[in-house]
């Protein structure tokens, strides 16, 4: 594939009937959370626009969201990468390596430049002058950087990308940052997750590959259709939630019964991402459903937001963990003796001032 | 001391009196079952059907539903507030930083809390406690903030997400918002520890009428306040004659 051809023109290349072509451009509009109405955009934007060159880095991670990626169900993760977008350089899904194949990103760049997509995964190290995370014989924000000049738009690819991960947490001694603190003037998306959900992020790269731009983001720069509500808001345990049940215990009968997870910690009332709507592996389950809260793994410093297992976060104290409430309750007790003890005090303070005033009002008259 | 020599002050208006009750009342209100939906505990009449469940009295969408209530009440009536300061200079209660004689006051009113003078200056509004006020509406100001950060974001495209919602994105995360919602809410229980007993203490020892200028907005005072000046401009004749009227 050159990456100039359309999905249309695929579909005539590879003798597929118009009907199934309509029939994927329908599916396409419901995955990317398109309204029917939209169909005959979808249509045209798949008949005329060419598909996109993908560039896609890895940085300071693990691969789990490649690992995520390639288990994308619908469209199967093959589709996208074979039909769908033109992947030019992914140092973990492609069969080449070594010099030439960094040779080919060199010629990809040039050739597509300003044009191709630029995928990132993984935080972008900047402590001692990046060489923390080494890709290819160079700083990875060097790489990073230079990729990006060329670039149409960015994909921040996982929550490493998107917020810095958990290489990032306190105290953060390779000094890692987001990819959007490094690269400037261009588009960014952000996808985060710990991994992302694999159909958000075929569906974001399937979106630009429609429509040649970025889906619509919110405040934090996350795609609306995907990270629009809060897990707590779509997920199927929010009625025990509303009826105060919850499970104490990951061994208690509430926690058997399915109860809401809220008290074990679920960071589901603060996180943004479509577990509750979308599922993971097509539908099959996410986290919360399989009976652990959510860790809250798309959110920014999460990864600092410890005890998972805690509704509050617990804070050292003296040996021991403890937390906004015990503190309060410490604090407010101590707030009550001084306040008791002061009063004592006042009360000897006014007896003192009465005996003297008499002894003034008292002295002239004698 | 004795009512007798004292004379009346007519200090805060009743739209401030008002929302003092208001805001107290919102304040209880809001922590009780601010603490229930942080730390909700189950007393075992839900069932185990949610459908049903969710009318029982210790629901949370029910505890979520008073405290909801109460904070749309508490922040609206601010109104009130904004209305009182408008109206009456009683009610001007922000401290003059600016002011020399505001140091002087302040440094006087500590000393006599400190228990080293055994009187403070006859003043109709504290200004030690003047200053706390300026903390508590700070706290109170971060409550709201971050409580509505929290409650639009329910409705992500909503105008009242598109106003609170960056809110979240400003401090951090979201699990942030919460944690520093419940500090801050026990940081304003310390403030009403704190200011009960300091009203209390005040009439106790000064007989001044602290506690009943809350019902009534009248304050009696055996000598000339150090503040008179604070809430008449000597112009307004009506207002003076109404504030220096003897009881005695």
């Amino acid at each position: 594939m050159d990456g100039k051809d359309s999905l249309w023109g695929l579909f005539q290349q590879r003798g597929l009937s118009r009907r199934s072509f309509l029939k994927v451009c329908m599916t396409i509009t419901g995955i990317l959370g398109l309204s029917p109405a939209m169909l005959p955009k979808v249509v045209s934007a798949a008949e005329q626009n060419p598909l996109p060159v993908v560039v896609w880095l890895h940085g300071h991670e693990c691969t789990g969201c490649d690992e995520s990626f390639i288990r994308s169900q619908s469209p199967l993760a093959s589709d996208v990468l074979l039909n769908m977008i033109s992947l030019e350089y992914s140092d973990t899904l492609s069969a080449a390596a070594g010099e030439p194949f960094e040779h080919h990103l060199e010629e990809v760049m040039k050739r597509y430049e300003g044009k191709y997509l630029l995928a990132v995964e993984g935080g972008v190290s900047t402590g001692n002058e990046g060489t923390f995370c080494m890709v290819g014989g160079k700083p990875f924000v060097a790489a990073l950087k230079e990729a990006a000049r060329g670039a149409a738009a960015v994909l921040e690819i996982g929550s490493c990308a998107a917020w810095g991960g958990v290489q990032a947490a306190k105290p953060n001694p390779t000094n890692t940052v987001a990819v959007h603190t490094v690269v400037s003037g261009k588009p960014i998306i952000k996808i985060p997750g710990c991994p992302p959900i694999p159909e958000v992020l075929t569906g974001v790269v399937m979106h630009y590959a429609m429509f040649g731009q970025l889906p619509p983001v919110d405040s934090q720069g996350r795609p609306k259709q995907f990270y629009g509500n809060r897990i707590h808001d779509t997920c199927y345990r929010r009625p025990f939630f509303n009826s105060g049940m919850f499970a104490e215990q990951f061994d208690d009968a509430g926690s058997k019964a399915g109860w809401c997870l809220y008290k074990l910690g679920c960071r589901g009332p603060e996180t943004y991402n479509s577990c509750g709507n979308l599922r993971w592996w097509n539908g099959l389950s996410y986290p919360i459903q399989s009976g652990h809260g959510c860790i809250g793994c798309s959110s920014n410093g999460f990864w600092d937001n410890d005890h998972f297992y805690d509704r509050m976060p617990g804070i050292p104290v003296a040996k021991t963990i403890t937390n906004a409430d015990t503190i309060g309750l410490v604090v407010g007790g101590a707030a009550v003796a001084g306040v008791a003890a002061h009063g004592a005090l006042s009360v000897l303070q006014k007896s003192k001032r009465r005996s003297g005033e008499h002894e003034e009002v008292g002295g002239p008259k004698a | 001391m004795e009512r007798g020599h004292s004379k009346q002050y007519y200090v805060f208006s009743p739209f401030l009196r008002i929302f003092h009750w208001l805001m107290v009342l919102s304040i209880v209100t809001l922590f009780t079952t601010g603490l229930y939906i942080g730390d909700p505990f189950f007393i075992g009449s839900q069932g185990l059907e949610p459908t049903y469940a969710v009318t029982g009295r210790l629901s949370m969408e029910i505890m979520r539903f008073i405290h909801f209530a109460a904070a749309y009440i508490f922040t609206v009536s601010f109104i009130l507030r904004a209305y009182g300061f408008w109206r009456n200079k009683g009610d001007r209660l922000f401290p003059h930083f600016w002011k020399k004689q505001y140091y002087e006051d302040l440094l006087d009113v500590f000393l006599h809390y400190t228990f080293i003078k055994s009187s403070h200056k006859p003043c109709l509004r504290n200004p030690l406690a003047r200053a706390s006020y300026v903390a508590l509406y700070f706290m109170v100001f971060i409550e709201i903030i971050t409580g509505f950060a929290m409650y639009t974001m329910i409705k992500p495209n909503s105008w009242g997400a598109k106003i609170y919602g960056p809110v979240n994105q400003l401090l951090g995360d979201e699990y942030t918002v919460h944690i520093i919602h419940h500090y801050v809410a026990w940081l304003i229980i310390l403030f009403a520890i704190v200011h009960v007993y300091m009203a209390a203490r005040a009439d106790f020892m000064d007989r001044e009428g602290e506690i009943s200028s809350m019902f009534s907005g009248v304050k009696f005072l055996p000598h000339e306040p150090v503040d008179i000046g604070d809430i008449t401009d000597g112009k307004d004749s009506s207002v003076r004659d109404r504030k220096h009227s003897i009881t005695g």
